[in-house]
């Protein structure tokens, strides 16, 4: 008997040792009732030779997830770390949580791995008992052994079978965190041997009996449609096998990916297209309709006090305008997907941050329900948002289906990844500061103007939610200030957008901190004490939806600051800067960054970070994260899409440059220690780094830069 | 069409492609050798990094007719079993990420050691100068060619 509280319940046939499926969901929406009976869609296997296999639902794109998780299962199952192995959840209807964005794969897990880990752990110390008669209390485990009076020693594989038998336990104890041997510990990348050997597979790594390839012709105007064109030119090129119409372009099918982009290439000079509706659209035209929507119509996502009132009665007011350009992904590895269609099921391997939808949308496009498509994820070489994305899955499945025969694998190059990317739009803020006579920061308000991502995701639809959505990071602003207001001025785009690591909180952030600074200084005050002082005696403060502990935000700041000498005494032409932001109200990040600018030439030598994100589960990989997110920040400093004629003006690496290594900063990473349930670590880093970085340029030269991409010879 | 003969990680090959064919593809289409990444099939990310007589090269960039009797070594085949010091190293330092980006890495790092037993941190940042991690795990990136620095013959 299963009640829907359960989530845990022995599965698995005899002989296959023990056998836990649980239940990983995404919480039920506030209304939704759970009625299905106990369904597991992750599973928790110790196998008779002591091995144990863990099943991750969430998918690893470098994030660490694949080690993360396991290691939570881990602790409280005392496994031997060295003896577990990890497979990827498979999307499907029993499993719909595959979702895996916005920095939230430890957060909505950890409670049932641990509760899961620590039944099983109860289950084989019962088992370990009732064979050597003695009372559950007097064993304990360690290291993939139960241990008993006496010296008594078994090994977890000897046991599964047994404690298979038993029944499930409700509210197995859960270890001290004091107690931990290995969340909380540096624990290497579960993938590393395999990535550092080349056996690592990725989605372009798929590689199935009679597979061809493909490549898609696509009108550089996003929503562009071929006219005409002519096939006879790509049929000819050695290992073509076909052409054919799909609905996002023509497909070229060959035994190769090579012969795929040769074949593409001569139909490409064939072809005449009907650019559609986007046509027309460039980035100097969406700048200036941002730009009059700054002073025209907008939706609020705060207001408290009155801020015209407010602004009317200042002593001094300070505006300002900071401009963000369009970004793209550019993950290393391109968009690809590897679909099977047979006659009434299908199979596909896709780097997919949405499996379920993916799965949804690529089984309807074949005219297959979700459950005859077996979607199977790889290892993604890179996301950051773009892979939650399912026009390349989908478009996937077109060409398996409109080509026929076989195991096909769609390859974008690095040509059709930019341009046809879920890019990350463009925005204008306005914002003002209005003083008081006593000296204080009385106003704020913050216009932001730009496309709406949510809109765009939602396929048109402008949710109630879009205001808080876009102006995320701005509306939040967490200093107390009696008059604010943010608002967002939705500004029409006719591409398509997407979330990008960080998301809006990114341009927003890097607004509100660089203003703050600019405010910091026309005050005379040092932009640490500044923001100290306006963040207050405060405890948790709520803003709509999310609420943030003040204390947590202090104390990040307050030890990135300390670590990094703040106010000490620097080289000529160096300057220290500094941002913060509590994420979603979640994880807490500062950053210091120590610039130069010599000649013109910024080199950015240290950014200092401090972090609370709860408890670190793994902060080897909580580290990474960090470096990682500070080089994407930092990289969006030199980065932009541009739109000429309905298409981007960039087409690769060469015109859209990501961050060197020899440009990357020293990374100091300090973890506030934390008993608070884990956060996330993903995204956060990135938003602080840009103002940190562009509040040091102005410390180091005087000099206030408002808009990204930072121009040749602006310093 | 002639067949060409190169060998790869120590074995000879016959391919019988277009002269103009990118090694990239010969090794990942035709010999299944799927370490060698595609990023960008422009000379520029680095993820198609493999040896050539023992010289880091684009593998995007260089022919099958230009690879033809000379010597290719793969991620594959720069160790049996990941003893290579350098992917020692690399594990060592916990570099990979998503780890896409990481066999060109570790090719080009293999390349500068046995160039340069101790590199310089100018040495590391021109031997990377043309790859691209967009997870950012330079810092262990440099710490692990530090690692594995005089390690490699
Ligand atoms: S794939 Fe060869 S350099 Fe990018
Ligand atoms: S580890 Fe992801 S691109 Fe380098």
């Amino acid at each position: 008997m299963t009640s829907r509280r359960d989530f845990l319940k022995v599965t698995g046939a005899a002989g296959a040792g023990l056998v836990l499926g649980l239940r990983l969901e995404a919480k039920p929406r506030l209304g939704e009732t759970v009625k299905a009976a106990f369904q597991p869609n992750a599973f928790l296997a110790i196998r008779p030779d002591g091995t144990a296999q863990i099943t991750v639902p969430k998918v690893e794109m470098g994030q660490g997830v694949r080690t993360a998780l396991p290691l939570v299962v881990a602790e409280e199952l005392d496994l031997d770390w060295s003896k577990v192995e990890v497979v990827t959840a498979h999307p499907g209807p029993e499993f719909k949580a595959m979702n895996t964005g916005g920095s939230t794969s430890v957060s909505t897990t950890w409670d049932t791995l641990r509760k899961a880990g620590a039944a099983a752990r109860e289950m084989l110390k019962a088992a370990a008992a009732a064979q050597w008669k003695v009372p559950v209390g007097q064993c304990r485990t360690e290291n993939g052994f139960v241990l008993g009076p006496d010296r008594k020693k078994l090994g977890y594989g000897a046991l599964a079978e047994a404690a298979a038998r038993l029944p499930v336990p409700k509210d197995a104890p859960l270890k001290k965190a004091a107690d931990y041997r290995l969340v909380g510990k540096r624990t290497p990348r579960i993938d590393g041997p395999a990535i550092v050997t080349g056996k690592a597979v990725f989605g372009l790594d798929v590689r199935r009996p009679g597979q061809r390839f493909a490549a898609v012709l696509r009108c550089p105007v996003p929503g562009g449609q071929p006219k005409t064109w002519d096939d006879a030119k790509a049929k000819t090129v050695r290992g073509v096998t076909a052409v054919v119409k799909v609905p996002t372009g023509l497909a070229v099918a060959a035994d190769s990916t090579w012969a795929a982009f040769k074949g593409r290439d001569a139909l490409a000079a064939t072809a005449t297209w009907d650019e559609g509706a986007a046509k027309e659209f460039s980035s100097a035209a969406l700048e200036a309709k941002a730009r009059a929507a700054l002073t025209g119509p907008a939706d609020d996502a705060r207001r408290e006090g009155d801020p015209a009132k407010a602004l009317a009665a200042a002593t001094k007011m300070l505006e300002a305008e900071y401009s963000f350009p369009y970004q793209a992904h550019v993950t290393v590895e391109p968009m690809n997907a590897t679909t099977h269609v047979g006659a009434d099921t299908a199979e596909m391997w896709v780097g997919s941050q949405s499996g379920n939808r993916a799965q949804e949308r690529a089984a309807t496009a074949m005219g297959l329900k979700a459950e005859q498509l077996k979607v199977n994820v790889p290892l993604i070489g890179g996301g950051f948002g773009r892979r939650l994305g399912t026009d390349f899955s989908t478009e996937a499945a077109q060409v398996a289906k409109a080509v026929g025969g076989g195991p096909v694998q769609v390859v974008w190059d690095r040509e059709d990844d930019i341009r046809h990317d879920l890019h990350h739009p463009a925005t204008l803020h306005h914002l003002r500061a209005g003083i008081d006579g006593a000296g204080a920061l009385a106003a704020w308000t913050h216009r932001i103007a730009g496309p709406a991502v949510l809109r765009s995701w939602l396929g048109g639809q402008k949710a109630p939610s879009q205001a808080t959505t876009e102006a995320n990071g701005a509306y939040d602003i967490p200093y107390a200030i009696p008059a604010i207001a943010v608002d967002f001025a939705e500004v029409e785009a006719p591409t398509p957008l997407g979330w990008w690591r960080g998301i809006q909180i990114v341009p927003n952030v890097f607004a509100r901190e660089c203003f703050l600074d600019e405010v910091a200084h026309a005050l005379g005050k040092d932009p640490l004490t500044f923001r100290l002082d306006l963040l207050g005696d405060r405890g948790i403060v709520k803003f709509g939806r999310d609420a943030a502990d003040i204390r947590r935000l202090k104390r990040v700041l307050e030890v990135a600051a300390e670590k990094a000498g703040w106010g000490r005494k620097l080289p000529v032409g160096h300057g220290l800067g500094l941002a913060c932001h509590a994420y979603d109200g979640r994880t807490y990040a500062a950053e210091v960054a120590e610039v130069s600018v010599v000649k013109g030439r910024l080199k950015v030598h240290k950014v200092t970070c401090a972090v609370d994100c709860g408890l670190a589960v793994n902060p080897a990989g909580l580290e990474a994260q960090v470096e990682g997110g500070i080089a994407f920040g930092l990289s969006a400093l030199f980065s932009q899409i541009t739109w000429e004629k309905g298409r981007t003006v960039q087409t690769g690496y060469h015109d859209f440059p990501v961050l060197r290594l020899g440009d990357m900063p020293l990374v100091e990473t300090h973890v506030i220690p934390s008993a608070e349930a884990p956060s996330g670590m993903g995204e956060p880093p990135v938003p602080v780094a840009i103002p940190a970085v562009l509040n040091a340029v102005f410390a180091a030269t005087g000099k206030r830069i408002r808009k990204v991409p930072i121009e040749d010879g602006l310093i | 069409m002639p067949a060409y003969q190169l060998t790869v990680n120590g074995r000879g090959r016959t391919i019988d492609a277009d002269a103009d064919t990118p090694l990239l593809w010969v090794l990942r289409d035709t010999l299944g050798l799927t370490g060698t990444k595609f990023g960008c099939g422009q000379g520029i990310c680095g993820a198609c990094t493999v040896h050539l007589d023992g010289r880091a090269v684009r593998s995007c960039q260089t022919s099958l007719k230009e690879a033809a009797e000379h010597a290719v070594l793969t991620v594959e085949g720069l160790s049996k079993d990941g003893s290579h010091p350098v992917q020692k190293a690399w594990i060592a330092e916990d570099v990979a990420q998503c780890g896409y980006c990481q066999p060109g890495m570790i090719m080009s790092a293999a390349a500068l050691l046995k160039r340069k037993a101790h590199p310089t941190d100018h040495d590391i940042d021109e031997a990377f100068a043309d790859h691209i991690c967009r997870c950012g795990s330079y810092p262990r990136i440099r710490k692990a060619v530090k690692r594995a620095a005089g390690g490699v013959k």
